[in-house]
């Protein structure tokens, strides 16, 4: 299968800040990747790169296409949602839909219609009487009914409360995601977001930390709860994190095989979060 | 239950999702919620109401045709094979006596209780 997006040696300044600092990945189709990382980390400069909005140094390949060359063509084949996502507030429902049927010729009016249909919105309605999870709606029943192969949300959920969150990826996996489409998602709420991966890349400093498919993460980090006395011999073993949790302690480790950790506590599946605080603080008392 | 909407399915953290997902549909089987010959949920249809990825799904669902538990029928999905929930409960039986019974016994015996006793308890309850 042709990957949707290969990147080489991506590099983006802005004067002496390195943005992005020489970074490589590749996404195949049909995957869900989490692009996560802290505030400034290069997240929103990856993706503006990938979309064409910014110029970079390096080779990146968006199906086919040079992102900042080919930008007209290129934005017939993706769709994005910005954790800005603005619509002018004077604007109707019906407008909106007519405006993206007019520019977008991947666009199905029926589509939208059918996700607009679940909502509580009527096409009479201007945007500055929706809520802000109404608006987010609006987003997304317009990008869903657009026929493109990748989509990008960037802090998609940002503001929203949990009831819209939940909902708004019930939608994506339930009447959008399939193995044709790959979608690349930033978001700050790793934990709701962390069973809908396929895929996981940790970006700090312009720079990959991470970058691995679901499976592997589950093959190749572990974490291990040990009885006080037995700290020594678990930190002899490489962890690559240890922590304190209700008078027991938690160790992290990679690619150390689980049969030689069962032998000295439980093992348990560590969440993308832990795995995010390990992989960004290193080893830390 | 997997066809209600189930806002925290409590996944735990010391078996992959998909295991746990395989042992769901069995649960669901030995209680013939699922009976034989029956759809189990879309793929699509899990992944979004237990927010999981498809993939998770799917191999969960093969963990289940593997075992001979379900079968894939083209175009139309997941179906509980019959004789799913004999076999299930056969092996759940042989389970039973091989593992748990032989602790019970030695419970029984341990404490001390009659045979007699232990009827007239059952006899009581079931009526």
């Amino acid at each position: 299968m042709n990957a949707i997006v290969t990147a080489r040696g991506l590099s983006k300044r802005f004067g002496e800040t390195k943005a992005l600092d020489n970074i490589d990945f590749t996404i195949a189709p049909g995957r869900i990747v989490g692009l996560i990382g802290p505030n400034g980390a290069g997240k929103t400069t990856a993706l503006k790169a990938l979309l064409g909005l910014t110029r970079f140094e390096g080779d990146l390949d968006v199906m086919g296409y040079d992102p900042y060359r080919q930008r007209a063509e290129l934005m017939k084949k993706v769709c994005f949602i910005a954790d800005v996502a603005i619509l002018p507030r004077w604007l109707r429902v019906s407008q909106a839909l007519d405006f993206v049927e007019g520019v977008h010729p991947q666009f199905s009016r029926e589509r939208a219609e059918f996700f607009l249909a679940k909502t509580q919105i009527s096409h009479k309605q201007r945007v500055r009487t929706l809520s802000k999870g109404m608006v987010t709606q609006l987003h997304l029943a317009i990008v869903m009914a657009i026929d493109v192969r990748l989509l990008v949300l960037d802090e998609p959920t940002l503001g929203l409360d949990i009831l819209f969150r939940k909902q708004f990826y019930e939608t994506v996996l339930g009447d959008y995601f399939d193995d044709q489409r790959t979608i690349i998602v930033t978001t700050h709420q790793v934990e709701e977001i962390e069973n809908i991966l396929t895929d996981l890349i940790f970006i700090n400093d312009g720079r990959i930390v991470l970058n691995e498919s679901m499976d592997n993460v589950a093959e190749k980090y572990v974490e291990l709860l040990v009885a006080p006395d037995r700290c020594d011999a678990a930190r002899a073993l490489g962890a690559i994190h240890e922590r304190e949790i209700l008078g027991k302690r938690l160790f992290l480790y990679e690619g150390v095989a689980k049969q030689q950790l069962s032998e000295l506590g439980e093992l348990h599946r560590p969440s993308v979060a832990d795995l995010f605080v390990a992989k960004m603080q290193g080893v830390a008392a | 239950m997997l066809l209600e909407i189930d806002l925290d399915p409590n996944w735990n953290d010391s078996q992959p999702i998909y295991r746990q997902l395989r042992d769901k549909v069995v649960t669901m089987i030995l209680e013939e919620v699922l009976k034989d010959g029956d759809a189990l949920p879309s793929v699509r249809q899990v992944a979004a109401e237990y927010q999981l990825n498809p993939l998770t799904v799917m191999k969960g669902y093969q963990e289940l045709v593997d075992e001979d538990l379900v079968e894939k029928k083209r175009g139309r999905g997941m179906f509980v094979k019959e004789g799913a929930q004999t076999a299930l409960l056969r092996d759940e039986r042989r389970r039973f006596l091989d593992d748990e019974w032989p602790q019970v016994i030695a419970r029984i015996q341990r404490l001390g209780l009659k045979v007699g006793e232990l009827l007239k308890k059952l006899n009581g309850e079931e009526r």
